[in-house]
């Protein structure tokens, strides 16, 4: 199967993640939230699975949350991943809807002192992958 | 929230099936390392020996069943130009492993009863061992292809498999207390059984629970031992009505239900309501009222099991415990073929015989009816699968007339 030359970088075109990655480089965590309900939607497939309404709205969320859990990896699945390992790969539930669970990496901490639950808040750092051309401006998380 | 919840998925709705078909002939190919083999004549393989088994010959089977989920599965064309026929075949791609191997079942009965075949094989095999090297991930790869994974989820390292299933039991030991040994435990059950299984990958390598315990974290809180093999093979099974299968040579294992369940977010476990569950929550009450009988009743079980924590999560949600109950009731012996409470992965499993999607847990629950199992559990009458994709999980209940 064939993938992109930047994999594992996202593709930042990619319509239905493009204003996620676009937030990001303006150092904000966005989410579509429904337009018809309370919720957010995530992933932004368009349709809301609460209400299953099809319009949302890209919408800059606090960047708070809590760990919801995570895994110290050590072996490198991939080779464009070997340079990292250990890393902490995880998702955090962000404040204004814990259905929403952002994957991200748990940076700036020993992973011994991380907890469930435990607050965290976002930063912006740049994703950058061996034997690959380029770099993203990714959300990640230290705790709060 | 709770653990069945409509929050997060739904059963499907399925016809009653009970007593009308059953599993008349198993065959497995053999399970390797990388051996050069095509998915395609690993499949025959399996078909070759689940027809010998079953007393058939290949003209006398009219309908196949398979998945087209990797573009390489053995099909009727495949079928009529290894067996050397011309003969119609009723196909359906409703078929093959995983959440197929449990649900196949029920698409064939329905086949049967309405006269479209009257003899369906369905079959699955793979060959990622060999075709490892050449994968992104190696079976990690469908994932990585999937382009909100692909844009959300591997840019983080959060991929593959073994990573998502990692963090689904680190939450799972934070709600219920389930502790690595108690992981370990499934893996060493598994592990003996393979010992005593000739056909198993691992069949020559001994695991205690010392030794678990006392190997690396390879993403934390797994270790190697957590995780599933890598292999090279497969398996078919042959279906037929019951009163068909009288007159064949193997004792009759009837269909007695079958039950699927869906999560509402399909392939994003990250997303999943409730994160620590499987589908089985869904899947497993219909299969059990489809055939009468409750889980207590079950004397061996096998589930799909690509890691200790989603056999820990398919024993809670099939209802053999109570929900976070898993770690404590896996404890010990509970697991092993002689005298545990709940015999499981006879075989071996994923983690010890081989990695081939759950088609063999169907040819051992089958072989273990009939008494003809490498680690025979005494007297086994009613035998069940539990079926897992992450979107689906699936139950089926044999059972020996």
């Amino acid at each position: 199967m064939r993938f992109r030359n930047e994999f594992p970088l996202p593709d930042t075109d990619w319509p239905p993640t493009r204003e996620f990655w676009a937030a990001a480089a303006r150092g904000e965590l966005a989410v579509p939230r429904c337009d018809a309900c309370p919720r957010y939607i995530w992933y932004p497939d368009g349709t809301c699975r609460f209400c299953g309404s099809h319009t949302s709205t890209w919408t800059a969320v606090s960047g708070r949350g809590r760990l919801f859990s995570w895994s110290v990896v050590r072996r490198a699945f991939i080779p464009q991943l070997a340079a990292d390992v250990p890393y902490v790969a995880g998702l955090v539930a962000i404040e204004e809807d814990t259905a929403v669970r952002i994957v991200t990496c748990i940076v700036d901490c020993d992973p011994a002192l991380l907890r469930v639950d435990m607050p965290m808040r976002v930063v912006f750092r740049p994703l950058r992958f061996a034997g690959v051309r380029g770099e993203v401006t990714a959300p990640m998380f230290v705790p709060a | 929230m709770t653990t069945a919840s409509p929050d997060w998925g739904f059963p499907s709705d399925l016809e009653d099936v009970s007593g009308e078909v059953a599993i008349a002939g198993v065959g497995e190919a053999d399970h390797t390392k990388a051996s050069g083999r095509t998915t395609k004549q690993i499949a025959a393989q399996a078909i070759e020996r689940a027809l010998a088994d079953a007393g058939l010959t290949p003209r006398d089977v009219d309908g196949i069943m398979y998945s087209p989920f990797d573009g390489q599965q053995f099909g009727a064309d495949d079928y009529r130009a290894h067996f050397g026929t011309s003969h119609d075949m009723w196909v359906s791609t409703a078929g093959g492993g995983m959440v197929w191997a449990g649900s196949a079942p029920h698409e064939a009965a329905l086949a049967i009863r309405t006269g479209k075949a009257h003899t369906i094989v369905n079959v699955f095999s793979v060959a990622w061992a060999t075709q490892r090297a050449d994968m992104v991930g190696g079976p990690g790869e469908v994932h990585a292809a999937e382009l909100f994974k692909q844009n959300l989820e591997v840019p983080f390292g959060w991929f593959p498999q073994p990573v998502y299933f990692a963090t689904i039991a680190r939450r799972h030991m934070h709600d219920y207390g389930t502790t690595p040994a108690q992981l370990g435990a499934i893996a060493v059950a598994c592990r003996r059984h393979a010992n005593l299984t000739p056909a198993a990958v691992l069949h020559d390598k001994p695991l205690t629970l010392e030794q678990y315990l006392a190997s690396p974290a390879i993403c934390d809180p797994f270790r190697k031992e957590d995780c599933c093999l890598i292999s090279d093979g497969g398996g078919a099974y042959v279906m037929t009505s019951v009163d068909r299968a009288r007159d064949l040579r193997a004792p009759v294992v009837e269909v007695a239900g079958v039950g699927v369940g869906n999560s509402k977010t399909r392939t994003y476990w990250a997303q999943q309501g409730d994160f620590t569950a499987t589908p089985q929550v869904f899947a497993a009450p219909g299969a059990f009222r489809m055939a009468g009988i409750v889980p207590a009743d079950v004397d061996v079980l096998a589930c799909y099991d690509p890691f200790t924590i989603v056999s820990l999560m398919q024993i809670e949600d099939m209802g053999f415990c109570k929900k976070g109950e898993g770690g404590p009731f896996v404890e010990g012996t509970t697991l092993h073929f002689d005298g545990g409470r709940l015999p499981y992965n006879t075989h071996g499993g994923m983690l010890s015989h081989a990695y081939v999607l759950g088609i063999a847990h169907v040819v051992e629950v089958v072989r273990q009816l009939r008494g003809e199992a490498a680690a025979q559990v005494k007297d086994a009458e009613i035998g069940v699968y539990g079926g897992y994709t992450g979107p689906q999980a699936s139950t089926l209940i044999l059972r020996r007339r």
